[in-house]
Parts: C-alpha cells; sequence; structure tokens
C-alpha cells in the first residue's frame, strides 16, 4: 500500500519559509490585506511554527515547518457533515472545494489547525492572474482549504510516467515545499516502500510526530534537533 | 365586525373574556414595541445581506477563532427551546395540575426558538447557497448531521405538541367568530370537541408528551456531542451530552419565568399566571442552579486535576486569563443569583423570578460563549500563537435580530392564539379538582387504591 | 475593506462545477462568473536562468505555461545554490506580474512630483535624452553628466563603466553593497577584494555578526554549507556571534549572545586562548605571516606586534566583562576554533559598519590567520574572477579625455576606500554654487527612498534639471525624474550574473528571458547602447554592439577561449571536471562557441572548481608575499590621526552606554528591494521569527518594554535627533535589554516609510568612511 508522508528534520531547518513561499505559488494561495492578517486570517497550507525559549542571551528556537498531517486517521474527515474532506487510498487528506459548506468544523476539529478558510474571495489582480498555477483551483470564499500534498503533481508524475512506460520513481512526485528548501530539511515519499528515504528515516531514533498520544496517526514525522 | 366581536367578547364566560382579549385588542405600547422589534429586525437582515454578499470576512472570526456568535446563538436557543415543550411534557406526564396555565406560552417558545435556533448554523455557514448538500451528500459520521436530523424531527415533534392541544382552543375561537373565520376555519381542522375528538386528543396529546422527552434530550445531547467530538481541549468531554441537556432546560425555565411575568403584566393575566406558579417555577429554577453548579464544578475539577497542559490553557484562559470576565460573570448569573434570590419564598416572586430568569439567561449564554471561545482560540499546540475574537457589528447585529425577531414573533403570536390554554383551564376547573381529590386521597393508607383515571 | 476592492473578481477553478445547485445565489456569491477556468494542457516549459533579485545570484529554473512565468524553483545544476531557493527568489513571480509596473516610457508634463506623464515611444525617449547628453558634450561639459547606480554587478556594470568613460565623466555614483571585508583583504593580503569563505568544507564556522541566513552575500551557500548536501552530510558546525536573536542565530547550533560593538574584542579574547593555549598555526605564521613579532618597520622604528597586543590587553575576565559572554565560553569557543582544521571566522559587515569598522574587521579576520585557515579547504580563499572576454578599450575623444581629469562630485576624502559615495555626491551637488550636475541617470537605485538622508538627495535632484530613470516601477525617485524609460524585469531580459566572490570559486550565471518582454520595457544595456548610437563619434566607436545579447555573448567567447572550467553540470560532473583540472587536464566539450553558449545557456552558466592552492599569490599580494597582521600603512594613517597604539585596541563601538536604548537595525531576509516591497507573499509574512504581518514592526526586550510602560503591540515612534517613524512594538525575548532591533525595507501598508536608517547619526568610521549603523541613540514613545 502507498502511503505517502514527509519526514522533516528540524536540525535543518533554518526557518527560511522558502517552503510557506513555494507552497503559496503552486498552490495560489492569495494573500489578505493588512487589517486581516493582523486578525488571524493569512492563508498557509505550509506554515513555519516557531518554538521560543529563554531570554537573551539564552535564547533558542525551534523552527517547525507545519503542513497537514495528512492523519491516517484524521478527525478532520469524520465531523465533515458532506464529506466535502476525506482520505484517499494512499493516504492523502483531500478537499472537495465544490461540496464545501463552509461550516469550518473540520477546521475546529484537527488539533493542528492546518486547515485555513476563505473569509473573503481571494484577490488577484488582472496582471498578477498571469502568475497563477493552472494545476491548481482558485478556491472561492467561504469553503475551507489546506495543504494537500501537492496531490496534483501525483498525477501529473502518473501521467508522466505512464506515457513514457515506466514505473514512477520517488523523484517524480516531490512536492513543492520540498523541493524548494534550501537546506533539503524536508523529504517526502511513501512511507511504506522500504525504497523511499522516508521510510528508514520515519525510523530515525528523532522521529517522532505532533501530538501522538492523540491517535492521529499523523504521516509527517520531525526528526527531533539533536542537542 | 370589530364591534361585534367584541360585544361577543362580553359575553363570554370570564376565562374567554379574559384570554382571548389580546386576539381582538392591542394597545399602543404594543405596536412601539413591534415597531422597535421589527427595525431590529430588518436591521439584522441587512446586515445578513452584507455577510452573504462580502463573505464571512465581515463577521470577528479568524484562525483559529473559527467559531463565534453564531454557533453560541444556536446552542443557546436551542437548549431555550427545551423551555416549554420538555417541561411541559415532564408536567404532563407527572400531572402536575398547576401546569394548565403555563404549558401553552411555554410550547410557543419552544416552536419560535428552535426555528430561530436552526438557522444561526446556517447564517454561520460560508457557502449557505450550498446548504442543501447537507441532504444531497449526507456524511452521517458527522455530529453536524446528526444535529440536522435530530433537530428536525424535534422542531417536528414540537409544532405538533404545541398544535394538537391547542385544537380545542382554535375550534373555540373559529365557533365564537370574534377574528378571520376562514382562518380559523383551516386552522382548527375541523375539530368539534366531541367527547370522542376530546378522548383523541388527550390520547395524542399523552403519547406525544411521552415521545417528546427523549427527542428533546437528544437535541441538545447532539449538540454538546459537536463539541465533544473534536480533540480540542475543554470540549472533548464526556459530560458534555447531559451537561448541555441541564443547562438547556435550566434556561428553558428561566425563559417561561421571563416570558410569564411579561405576559402577566402585559396583558393582565394575574389570575392564570399565579405566584404559586413563580413559586414553583422558582424552586425548579432553584434545583437547577445547584445542578448546574455541580455539573459545572465537576467538568471544571476533572480538567484541573488532570492538569493535561493544553486543557490547562483554555482552563486558566477562563479562570484567570482574558476570559476571566464572562466566566465570573456566569458564574454568578448561572448560580449566585438565582441562589440567592430562589431559595427565599420571600423573593420567589414574578419579580423575583424575573431578575433570576434574566440573569440565568445571561449567565447561560455566557457559558456557551466561554464554551465555543477560549477553546477555539486556544490552539492545543502551545507555540501556535493563541488567536483573539471580537464580533464584529454584523454578528452582534445578527444576534439582536434573532432576539428581536423571536421576540416579535412571539408577541405576534399572541395576537392570534390564546396565550393560555382556555380548555385546559376550563378542564381544570371542571374535572381535574375532583380527580386530583380522589387520587391523593388514592395515595393515603386507609383508601383502596383508585385505579388512576386510565387515558380514555 | 471597502465593497469595491471586495467585488475584485476572483476565479474559481475546479470550484464553479458543483455550484449549479442553485443559479441564483451564485449571482451574489460571485462578483465575476464562477465558471471553471476550463483547464487546458498548456504549452509548458522549464527554463533555466538566474535570479537577480538579490546578489546571491542562485540559479533558477522557471515553469512557463503558455508564455507566463507561473514558478520560480531552483537550479539544481548551479555549485552554489543546488536547487535550493529563497523566499525572495520564489516570490519573484510577483514582481514581474507586479499590477505597478510602469507599462510605457513617461515623460514628465507637469511640474515634477505632480505625477502628471504623458506615454511616449521607446524612440521619443532615446531621443530625448540623447539630445540633452549630446548637447552637454558639444558644449564640452561632459563631466555634467552622472549615474547612480544600485547593485548591477558584472557586464551591466562594466558597460556603464564603457559609456561613461567614452562619454567622458568621471561620475559615477554607485549605490552598492559596501561591506568593508574588501578594505580588511586589501591591508592584510594586498588584495583588495571581498574574501571567498569555503564553508561547505569548513568543520567550523565562526560567523561575527555575519547574517548568513538572512541577507548575506549568498544565504544559499551558507544553507547549502549547513545542510550538509554538498559533502555527503558532513555539516560544519555553526556558531553565530549576535547582538540579537537573528534567524541566522536560531538556525546555528550556536549562538553567543553579545554586547552590541563588541564582536571585535570577542575575537580578539578568542585569539588570546588560542595564543596562551597554543592553539595556533606556528608554521603557517612563520611562513606566510608578518606582525606576530614585535618587529622594526621599514623607517627603523620599533613595532608592537599582534601577540605582545593580544597578550597585554585581552585577558578572558576582561573580554568577558566587556562583550558579556563567560570566560568559559569564550575558552571553549577557542577550542573548538583550533581543534581539527578548517575553522573559519566570517566577518560580517555589521562589524565593519561601525565607528571603528576598519580595525575590528582586521581583528576578526586575524583568526583565520592564526590558525592558518588562509587558501585552504575549509578556509578563506581568494578565488578568481571568472575570464570573461573584455569589452574593447574605450575610445576618447578631447571632449571625453578632458571631462575624465575633471574631479568627481562629493570625492572621498578617506584613508581607504570611498566611504558613502552617493551621500557624498549629495552633498557635493547640494553645497556647490554653480551647478555641478546637469544630467543625472538613475539605474537601479533608488536613492530618495534609501538614502540614509532622502532630505539632501531631494535637495541634489531639485538642482539637477534634467533626470532620467530607468526604473519598472514609479518608486520615489522615479517619481521625479524627466523622463523615464522602464527596464524589463529580470525575467525578461538577458544578463551576466557572476556569483558573489564569497564563494570560492568562479561562477559566471546567466539570466535570460523567460518571457517575453512587456512591450512598454527596454532593457538598459539595449538602451545604453543605441544612446551611444545616437551620440556617435568615439562615444559608438566604444560601444559597437548590437544588442545586449551580443555583448554578452562576446564575454562569453573568453569563457570559450579559456581553456578551463564547464558549463553547470552535475555532482558527478563537477567531480569529474575538478580531477581532471587538478592533473592538469581539460578536454574541451564543445566544438564551436555557439553549442558553448547553447549549452552555458541551458545549464545556466560557467563555473571552474579548480584552485591552486599552492600559488603564494593567493595567500598574499603584498609586497613581502605576507599577510599582515599590523599592515604599515594603516599604522601610518593611524598614527597622522593620531591614534598611535589604535591597532587592536581601539575596537569596540562606543555609544552603547550613555545611550537610554540602541538602534540595531537589521535586514530582512525576505524583502527584495530596498524601498519597495513588490511581493504581497513576502509582505505578508515577512518573517517567523518573530511572527509579524504587514507592517513595521521594532523588537525590545520584555523588560526593557516594561521599564517603558509599553506592551507588545503598541504603536510607537522611533525617534532619534535625525527624525522619526512609526511602528508597531513587538516584544521578543531574543532582543537584549537597553536595544532596540529594528528591520529595514519594510513600509507601511500605506506606503509611508519606516527606515530606520534614516535615524542614524553622523559617526562614521573615519579610517573607511563608512557609517556607524549600531551606535545610534533612540527613544520609542508611544504613538
Ligand atoms: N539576500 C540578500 N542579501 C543581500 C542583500 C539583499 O537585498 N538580499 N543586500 C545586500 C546589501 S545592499 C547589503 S548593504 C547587505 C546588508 O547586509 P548586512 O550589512 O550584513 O546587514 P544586516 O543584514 O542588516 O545585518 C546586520 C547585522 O548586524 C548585527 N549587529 C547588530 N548590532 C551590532 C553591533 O553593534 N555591532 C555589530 N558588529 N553588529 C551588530 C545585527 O544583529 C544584524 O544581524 O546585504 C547584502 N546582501
Ligand atoms: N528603506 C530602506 N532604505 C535602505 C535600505 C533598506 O533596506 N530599506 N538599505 C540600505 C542599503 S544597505 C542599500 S545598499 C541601499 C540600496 O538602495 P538602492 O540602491 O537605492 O536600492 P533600492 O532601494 O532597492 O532601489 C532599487 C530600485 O531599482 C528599481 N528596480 C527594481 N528592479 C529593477 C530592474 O529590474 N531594473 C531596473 N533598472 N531597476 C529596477 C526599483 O524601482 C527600486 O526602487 O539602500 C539603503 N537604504
Ligand atoms: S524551506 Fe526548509 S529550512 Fe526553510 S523553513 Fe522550510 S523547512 Fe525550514
Ligand atoms: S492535520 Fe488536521 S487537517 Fe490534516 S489530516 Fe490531520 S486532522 Fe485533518
Ligand atoms: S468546512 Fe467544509 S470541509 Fe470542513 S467540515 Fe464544513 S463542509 Fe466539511
Ligand atoms: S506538500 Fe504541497 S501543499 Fe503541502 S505544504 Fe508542501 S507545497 Fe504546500
Ligand atoms: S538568495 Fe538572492 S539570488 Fe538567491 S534565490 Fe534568494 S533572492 Fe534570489
Ligand atoms: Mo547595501
Amino acid at each position: 500500500m502507498t502511503r505517502w508522508g514527509m519526514v522533516i528534520d528540524l536540525d535543518l531547518c533554518t526557518g527560511c519559509a522558502a517552503c510557506e513561499v513555494a507552497c503559496k505559488s503552486e498552490n495560489n494561495i492569495a494573500t489578505v490585506p493588512p487589517d486581516q492578517a493582523m486578525m488571524g486570517r493569512s492563508i498557509s497550507w505550509m506554515k513555519v511554527e516557531t518554538d521560543l525559549e529563554g531570554e537573551f542571551p539564552e535564547t533558542r528556537a525551534v523552527f517547525y515547518p507545519r503542513p497537514c498531517m495528512h492523519c491516517d486517521n484524521p478527525p478532520c474527515i469524520r465531523v465533515c457533515p458532506v464529506g466535502a474532506t476525506y482520505i484517499n487510498d494512499e493516504g492523502v487528506v483531500g478537499q472537495i472545494y465544490p461540496r464545501c459548506i463552509g461550516c469550518r468544523y473540520c477546521a475546529n476539529a484537527c488539533p493542528y489547525i492546518a486547515k485555513y478558510f476563505n473569509w473573503y474571495g481571494p484577490e488577484w489582480s488582472e496582471s498578477e492572474r498571469q502568475h497563477l498555477n493552472p494545476d491548481v483551483s482558485v478556491r472561492p470564499k467561504g469553503v475551507i482549504e489546506k495543504c494537500t500534498f501537492c496531490h496534483h503533481r501525483l498525477q501529473k508524475a502518473r501521467e508522466e510516467a505512464r506515457a513514457e512506460g515506466r514505473e514512477m520513481l520517488e523523484a517524480d512526485y516531490q512536492p513543492a515545499c520540498v523541493e524548494s528548501c534550501p537546506t533539503a530539511a524536508i523529504t517526502f515519499g511513501d512511507l511504506d516502500d522500504p525504497e523511499h528515504r522516508v521510510a528508514e528515516l520515519k525510523e530515525d531514533p528523532r522521529a517522532m510526530r505532533l501530538m501522538e498520544d492523540l491517535g492521529t496517526r499523523p504521516k509527517v514525522y520531525y526528526l527531533a534537533p539533536r542537542e | 365586525m370589530r364591534r361585534d366581536a367584541a360585544a361577543i367578547l362580553a359575553d363570554m364566560p370570564p376565562d374567554e373574556r379574559v384570554l382571548l382579549r389580546p386576539l381582538l385588542e392591542t394597545s399602543r405600547g404594543f405596536r412601539v414595541t413591534a415597531t422597535l422589534l421589527a427595525a431590529v429586525t430588518v436591521w439584522g437582515v441587512v446586515a445578513y445581506y452584507l455577510q452573504v454578499r462580502y463573505g464571512l470576512g465581515r463577521t470577528g472570526l479568524n484562525r483559529p477563532g473559527y467559531w463565534g456568535i453564531y454557533i453560541i446563538s444556536f446552542v443557546f436557543f436551542i437548549g431555550i427551546s427545551h423551555a416549554g415543550t420538555l417541561i411541559s411534557a415532564i408536567l404532563r406526564v407527572s400531572k402536575a395540575e398547576w401546569r394548565r396555565s403555563i404549558t401553552r406560552s411555554a410550547e410557543l417558545i419552544t416552536v419560535l426558538v428552535i426555528g430561530f435556533g436552526a438557522i444561526q448554523p446556517i447564517v454561520d455557514l460560508g457557502r449557505p447557497d450550498r446548504v442543501l448538500t447537507v441532504i444531497l451528500h449526507a456524511q452521517m459520521l458527522s455530529p453536524l448531521l446528526w444535529d440536522v436530523i435530530s433537530i428536525g424531527l424535534y422542531f417536528t415533534a414540537c409544532t405538533v405538541y404545541l398544535y394538537v392541544p391547542m385544537l380545542p382552543d382554535l375550534a373555540l375561537i373559529r365557533d365564537s367568530g370574534i377574528k378571520y373565520p376562514r382562518l380559523y376555519t383551516f386552522l382548527a381542522a375541523g375539530y368539534r370537541d366531541t367527547p370522542a375528538q376530546r378522548a383523541r386528543l388527550e390520547r395524542v396529546i399523552g403519547v406525544l408528551s411521552i415521545v417528546v422527552i427523549p427527542i428533546a434530550i437528544s437535541v441538545h445531547t447532539v449538540i454538546g456531542w459537536i463539541f465533544a467530538m473534536t480533540l480540542r481541549p475543554m470540549w472533548h468531554s464526556t459530560i458534555f451530552g447531559p451537561y448541555f441537556v441541564m443547562g438547556a432546560i435550566y434556561s428553558g425555565i428561566a425563559a417561561i419565568l421571563v416570558a410569564m411575568v411579561v405576559l402577566r403584566k402585559a396583558y393582565g393575566l394575574q389570575e392564570y399566571f399565579k405566584d404559586i406558579h413563580f413559586d414553583y417555577l422558582g424552586r425548579l429554577l432553584l434545583v437547577f442552579s445547584l445542578l448546574w453548579f455541580y455539573f459545572t464544578f465537576a467538568e471544571y475539577l476533572t480538567a484541573f486535576y488532570g492538569g493535561e497542559p493544553a486543557e490547562m490553557r483554555a482552563f486558566w484562559a477562563k479562570i484567570s486569563g482574558p476570559f476571566a470576565v464572562p466566566f465570573w460573570t456566569m458564574v454568578a448569573g448561572c448560580f449566585f443569583v438565582p441562589l440567592a434570590l430562589m431559595s427565599r419564598r420571600s423573593t420567589r416572586t414574578p419579580r423575583g423570578t424575573f431578575v433570576a430568569g434574566i440573569a440565568v439567561m445571561v449567565g447561560m449564554w455566557l457559558e456557551r460563549f466561554n464554551i465555543v471561545v477560549p477553546t477555539s482560540v486556544n490552539p492545543r499546540w502551545e507555540i501556535e500563537s493563541v488567536g483573539r475574537y471580537l464580533p464584529s457589528w454584523i454578528e452582534l447585529s445578527i444576534m439582536a435580530a434573532t432576539f428581536s425577531g423571536f421576540i416579535l414573533v412571539y408577541m405576534l403570536a399572541t395576537k392570534f392564539i390564546p396565550i393560555v390554554s382556555i380548555w385546559e383551564i376550563k378542564e381544570g376547573r371542571e374535572e381535574s379538582v375532583h380527580l386530583v381529590a380522589d387520587r391523593v386521597a388514592g395515595y393515603l393508607p386507609g383508601h383502596p387504591a383508585q385505579p388512576e383515571r386510565a387515558d380514555p | 475593506m471597502s465593497p469595491t476592492r471586495r467585488e475584485f473578481v476572483w476565479t474559481a477553478g475546479a470550484a464553479g462545477a458543483a455550484l449549479a445547485l442553485t443559479r441564483v445565489p451564485d449571482v451574489i456569491w460571485t462578483a465575476q462568473s464562477d465558471d471553471e477556468i476550463a483547464w487546458q494542457p498548456g504549452i509548458e516549459d522549464r527554463l533555466t536562468s538566474t535570479c537577480l533579485v538579490c546578489p546571491a545570484r542562485c540559479g533558477i529554473r522557471g515553469r512557463v505555461v503558455d508564455g507566463n512565468l507561473v514558478e520560480i524553483g531552483g537550479n539544481p545544476l548551479h555549485p552554489v545554490s543546488r536547487g535550493g531557493v529563497c523566499p525572495r527568489g520564489i516570490a519573484g513571480v510577483q514582481t514581474l506580474y507586479h499590477p505597478g509596473r510602469i507599462s510605457s516610457p513617461l515623460e514628465r508634463v507637469g511640474p515634477r512630483g505632480s505625477g502628471e506623464w504623458r506615454e511616449i515611444s521607446r524612440e521619443e525617449a532615446l531621443s530625448r535624452v540623447s539630445e540633452r547628453l549630446g548637447g552637454l558634450r558639444e558644449e564640452g561639459r561632459p563631466e555634467k553628466l552622472a549615474l547612480v547606480s544600485g547593485y548591477c554587478a558584472g557586464t551591466m556594470s562594466d558597460l556603464w563603466r564603457q559609456f561613461l568613460v567614452a562619454f567622458g565623466t568621471p561620475n559615477r555614483v554607485p549605490e552598492e553593497y559596501h561591506d568593508g571585508t574588501d578594505l580588511v583583504m586589501g591591508l592584510m593580503h594586498g588584495m583588495r577584494r571581498q574574501p571567498g569563505y569555503d564553508l561547505e568544507n569548513a568543520r567550523f564556522v565562526l560567523s561575527f555578526g555575519a547574517p548568513l541566513f538572512e541577507s548575506w552575500w549568498s544565504p544559499l551557500q551558507a544553507y547549502v554549507a549547513f545542510s550538509g548536501r554538498g559533502t555527503g552530510g558532513e555539516r560544519p558546525h555553526f556558531v553565530q556571534v549576535d547582538t540579537r536573536f537573528s534567524r541566522t542565530a536560531a538556525g546555528a547550533h550556536e549562538w553567543v549572545g553579545i554586547r552590541p560593538g563588541t564582536h571585535a574584542v570577542l575575537a580578539l579574547g578568542i585569539a588570546y586562548v588560542l595564543i596562551r593555549d597554543g592553539l595556533i598555526d606556528e608554521r603557517f605564521l612563520d611562513q606566510h605571516v608578518s606582525g606576530f613579532e614585535d618587529f622594526t618597520d621599514q623607517q627603523g622604528r620599533r613595532r608592537t606586534g599582534y601577540r605582545s597586543l593580544v597578550t597585554r590587553n585581552y585577558r578572558s575576565e576582561e573580554v568577558s566583562a566587556v562583550t558579556g559572554v563567560s570566560v568559559e565560553r569564550i575558552s571553549s569557543l577557542a577550542r573548538d576554533f583550533a581543534r581539527g582544521g578548517a575553522a573559519v571566522a566570517v566577518c560580517g559587515s555589521d562589524v565593519t559598519q561601525s565607528a571603528h569598522g576598519l580595525l575590528a574587521g582586521l581583528a576578526v579576520h586575524s583568526l583565520n590567520v592564526l590558525v592558518g585557515s588562509v587558501g585552504r579547504a575549509g578556509g578563506v580563499m581568494f578565488g578568481d574572477a571568472p575570464p570573461l572576454g573584455s569589452l574593447p578599450q574605450p575610445v576618447l575623444d578631447a571632449t571625453a579625455t578632458s571631462g575624465l581629469e575633471r574631479e568627481r562630485v562629493g570625492s572621498s576624502g578617506v584613508p581607504f576606500g570611498e566611504g558613502d559615495p552617493s551621500l557624498r555626491f549629495a552633498r557635493g551637488v547640494v553645497d556647490s554654487s554653480e551647478p555641478t550636475i546637469e544630467a543625472l541617470l538613475v539605474y537601479y537605485a533608488n536613492p530618495l527612498a534609501s538614502s540614509p538622508r532622502p532630505d539632501l538627495w531631494e535637495d541634489a535632484i531639485d538642482r539637477i534639471p534634467f533626470v532620467v530613470s530607468f526604473s519598472p516601477f514609479l518608486d520615489e525617485t522615479a517619481s521625479l525624474a524627466d523622463v523615464i524609460l522602464p527596464d524589463l524585469l529580470s525575467y525578461e531580459r538577458w544578463q551576466d550574473a557572476p556569483v558573489p566572490r564569497s564563494h570560492p570559486y568562479p561562477v559566471w550565471g546567466i539570466a535570460r528571458p523567460l518571457v517575453e518582454p512587456q512591450a512598454g520595457g527596454t532593457h538598459t544595456g539595449d538602451a545604453i547602447l543605441s544612446l551611444a548610437r545616437s551620440l556617435g563619434g568615439s562615444v559608438a566607436e566604444s560601444l559597437p554592439f548590437e544588442g545586449f545579447e551580443t555583448v554578452l555573448r562576446v564575454r562569453a567567447r573568453g569563457l570559450f577561449v579559456a581553456g578551463r572550467g564547464m558549463t553547470l553540470g552535475d555532482e558527478f560532473g563537477r567531480r569529474h571536471h575538478r580531477q581532471m583540472e587538478q592533473r592538469g587536464w581539460w578536454l574541451p566539450e564543445h566544438g564551436d562557441f555557439d553549442s558553448f553558449w547553447d549549452d552555458l545557456v541551458e545549464k545556466g552558466g560557467w563555473l571552474d572548481l579548480f584552485y591552486d592552492e599552492t600559488d603564494p599569490a593567493r595567500i598574499s599580494q603584498r609586497e613581502d608575499g605576507r599577510i599582515a597582521l599590523m599592515p604599515e600603512e594603516l599604522l601610518e594613517v593611524l598614527e597622522a590621526q593620531g591614534r598611535r597604539d589604535a591597532m587592536y585596541i581601539e575596537v569596540v563601538s562606543p555609544g552603547s552606554e550613555e545611550a537610554p536604548l540602541l538602534l540595531i537595525p537589521y535586514r530582512l531576509s525576505t524583502l527584495s528591494s530596498g524601498t519597495l516591497s513588490l511581493e504581497r507573499w513576502l509582505s505578508e509574512l515577512p518573517t517567523v521569527l518573530p511572527e509579524v504581518f504587514w507592517e513595521p514592526w521594532v523588537e525590545v526586550n520584555p523588560e526593557t518594554a516594561h521599564d517603558l510602560g509599553l506592551d507588545d503591540g503598541d504603536m510607537v515612534h522611533v525617534a532619534s535627533e535625525r527624525g522619526r517613524y512609526r511602528a508597531r512594538l513587538k516584544v521578543f525575548p531574543g532582543t537584549a535589554a537597553g536595544t532596540v532591533c529594528a528591520p529595514y525595507r519594510l513600509r507601511h501598508p500605506d506606503g509611508e516609510g519606516a527606515n530606520p536608517l534614516q535615524l542614524l547619526d553622523d559617526s562614521h568610521d573615519p579610517l573607511t568612511g563608512l557609517s556607524s549603523w549600531f551606535s545610534t541613540p533612540i527613544r520609542l514613545e508611544r504613538a
């Protein structure tokens, strides 16, 4: 069984936010105006969270890049009254934008707050529309959205591999955030395929998952920073 | 026509005369109040239009404060709805004779308030245009869907439960011809108050009052589960089902009391809403204030004792953090004020219960607030920044409109149906006095156990 | 948010499909039609180029669909960035498609600053400029022309130089990245150039305030080294010495929090331990270094050497008291630095941009010398410049010759380097009684907003009758221009992109048009060439090129014939190439120049990994062939200034004691242009440390905030003698008490400026003229 997953090495993450911006560019995520951002309405499917401790000069920080965890047991999908969020048989948790009624129940059910809501419709000027990625739909106002593991890339990679009559390789399907990371802190692949690096990395003694005790079984692993 | 009706009314027996008068006479105060309420309601409708037009962004909601006023109002109003039906059903089943004059006004609250409560989640939707998707793509694992079903059932049951016992009164109005004969002919649905019909009516009421109890309990249990089924701190709690039901009944009693005081004053119903009613309901309120304290204490103690960090953040946010004011106001409103007022006979008066009722309603609204907002804005992951939620004027307007709309429709309803059940009062006067005497006698030693009047 | 803005169209992609439920509400729901953008299999391309957003010049790949640039990712073949990019690079698409871009050449019609323009054609604009410039030459006053240019290292810079020389003016005002390390290297190594740091092969990287992960010459070079991706997972240990908890400090393995202005004291404290504990590389010092021991100078005077100075003045307790770093930490830093070789101390521009910047820079770099980390893998290296084909010798007619003999406006007057030429130029224009400059060209710079003295620049521009801007955006300076000939944006044009010299090997990246240029834009390179053509005569002769692409080909031909290097290749190719060159082999890979050029463009550039460690000229080019720890020319200047004993002694920046609050401006790593924030994605979330949105902010320690009676989120005025600006207060525990960290390059959402650099007082290093950025006392007031 294919189970797509991610391993993020916290030791390598410098909090540069390239992953955040790469995700926005790949997935047509609009910005919100300043007053909205101040209210906490900006959208960032990948969000670098900072665990900050201590005062000058003893301050320490660990950066946690946080996509959707694509939980194997996702609390978000059960609560959706219309099945607009679902998990597919490869473990990717997706959203059906045209079906979402915008009740935000899933957003409240997600312990990682990985879901984002379109409080208004996205704003793109005429010229900015030229840089929208045609592979990804622009979400209308009033619906929930979140990291999709760049699922459209999987579809493309599959098609390409099929067209070339070969097996799809690990390198064929890599999300935008993974590709952009300058320190290669993020690894992506099939957790169940021993050939893929993530399969090995998730067994690393440093590997952990967020809020493991909740039983959500995230498919995003973190390698704890070495002290 | 009008003079005729007044003349007819003047010729009627005293109960009818008093109880039907509001159907014919409308005071200036009523008109002014209704106009004001209508204005507020229209204002709220405009606010909602703006929200639909421009998006939910017009609210103060955000991430992680995903839910706010609308969900609070939803829980609150559906809670109030336990006023009527549930209480009147329990009183009917337990044959509490003092219920006769209060059931109608209580049941009316229920039906209206379910309607006003049930639209709240729709107001809260990002895409109200897609609301039918809930039926087309029903996903039965979602507690929201359980709610859609139980509220739907509840609304139907309550409407029937309001309507059926109203039939004899509707027939009375029809027969008296004091108002819109065709409307009342239609509403009375051929009810002639023959003994057979009356017997069937009583049987239906008996069945309904039993059926409606589990439905009512399920409704608020499921609403509690909406929160409890998530893994969020201070939501994920098994006590939420019963806690919500208890709170609902509590706020329902408070609502009845307030409504009764107002009706009594407005329509001169001192003879029907007697001090004894306030005394009894006041005692009930007292019991519930103690129950409320018990549940709340149990809920917070378990959270506190466990000391789970995420729970504690939400906990302290309420106890001493940014939500301390709403929290302690809630405790005052739901516990101290009613306890103080209702534990003494001298304040279990209409005026005393009115104050206590208002305090409990405010307290219970705040309880919903304290459940929804602090958890919503306190992410489980401590490194996520804590959110802030301030409702926008759109949300406040819609909330105000919900209150005003409800009161307005309630007021208007009193112009079409007698707010005290005339036939039940009459029945009480004519039969129950003896029946009760016999029944009480039957409880006593030395008398053969009187067979209960089997429902005919 | 006004309804009209809200109605702003949005497009629902596939989302529209299921909306068909109810058609009526749709009208309310969508200002524009909600219909699906029918997905079409667009014509898709991935094209290699180079990011020109900052001096790092990383390799990129643009994803172009149907002629639109939709995504920017890294070029895995690029030897410095290795497929990585930074957020600014990615957000470049938002610069390219920025709605505020100027769409046609403009001529001012109203008075200056009125914002009234007339669209003119490119030809009209060029002839307007050439008439004006031609006039200056005809009247024999070519020196009345000046150019102010921002960062444009590479052929654009060379082309401007060629043009100005042939025209006959010495007035070129570079608004470039002067970090002062070149002056340090000039003194110690006799090579005035920025040092290269072989971070990738280092074992221990000790950065003195260099914002390696933020705005360093090449953050990607630092990231790649940090990740160990080029060395099979071997990672250097990164230690960041910094006055604030910067993102570099947070990401590094260790952070040494230090008092403002005391970096050099810590460096010398470490030197002290190295010397005391015998951790220095005696052999290297013997062979390659002068001035370590006491010595006799050329005039025969006895001079104190480095060893004596340091052992006498930098005992650990004293250093600890000054810097705030504990004695044990100093010792352990020294031991870690010396143990096992390949340690490198990186000198940040923040060390050099202080009142004693040059001396402090020397102090930091002396650590590399002590442990012999010079000219070796993992140390400081001086790589070559790429062997580019040169431009022809400029032809000078009499007018040009006489013009070039004139003095530059606002000449330097500092012993080393040029100081701040832009500021001096503005002052020169304003101070002179007669008109000094009659025509000003502004390329890639916006001094009216970026200068610490915008008021001076405003006066200066007031006195210049003709101003031409090449800016694609209507920035402050362009707004006052008489003619605007908007440049193409970097994704539309040809440009060469040598990586900064912080990289130890030469890499010549190439940027090429990824999308069709916008009709109204003109490549400034082409504009220079056509100006030269219309000026005719010797100017035209000096620039005999058809277009800018031709110039680049001329330069690339130099690489083709150099007999070294390769077009960018993968890891394997690079290793192979290096091994071959080390053995003295080089095989041409391309039969002719055209195929070389095509390959160069396809791969994204050229590199040469070979570094001859045995070449003594790579260690020192001073007369005696040694690295000078006590450069005599500096000693003499110091003596002349009456600071006889300044060397290695006067390295602490003053100011922190008496000031109630000290301003520490810092550069945000995410905002790409000095004064224009064009990318919404970056403005919205400019950094993750601390969490902020859109608005300018300043960071203060919780204690300081408490003392000032201010709370997190308060709006404050940051004020100095010079001026003030508005910013949001952010309480941040990583900020030292008594300091105010102020990110620059931000603006308020409404455009209001918030430039901490404009608060700086006039203090500067008397040796280099570089202004001191970390010594301005300021106040915070609730706004
Ligand atoms: N990626 C990218 N890189 C760039 C640029 C760009 O646009 N993008 N621009 C380039 C340009 S033009 C410039 S000028 C440079 C700017 O780069 P730098 O000159 O390095 O300037 P900042 O990034 O502002 O870094 C200032 C640092 O100095 C530290 N500091 C604070 N107080 C003191 C003190 O008292 N003494 C010392 N010694 N240090 C202190 C601060 O903590 C901060 O980390 O960046 C260049 N590099
Ligand atoms: N507010 C503020 N002031 C600063 C700084 C800051 O970060 N913020 N940094 C300081 C430092 S360290 C420096 S080095 C200076 C730098 O200051 P400047 O050299 O003046 O650089 P910028 O302010 O970035 O202005 C560059 C201008 O070039 C234009 N431009 C952008 N892209 C292109 C292009 O493709 N072609 C052409 N021809 N023009 C283009 C833009 O309009 C932009 O305004 O500023 C200093 N002052
Ligand atoms: S791109 Fe990589 S290093 Fe940068 S924040 Fe994301 S995970 Fe961390
Ligand atoms: S992280 Fe949240 S949104 Fe993602 S699958 Fe898990 S519960 Fe759902
Ligand atoms: S917001 Fe959308 S996806 Fe989330 S629960 Fe509601 S309908 Fe489902
Ligand atoms: S996997 Fe794709 S969608 Fe998810 S955070 Fe990364 S770039 Fe964004
Ligand atoms: S570091 Fe500079 S050159 Fe490299 S991607 Fe970022 S902006 Fe572009
Ligand atoms: Mo700069």
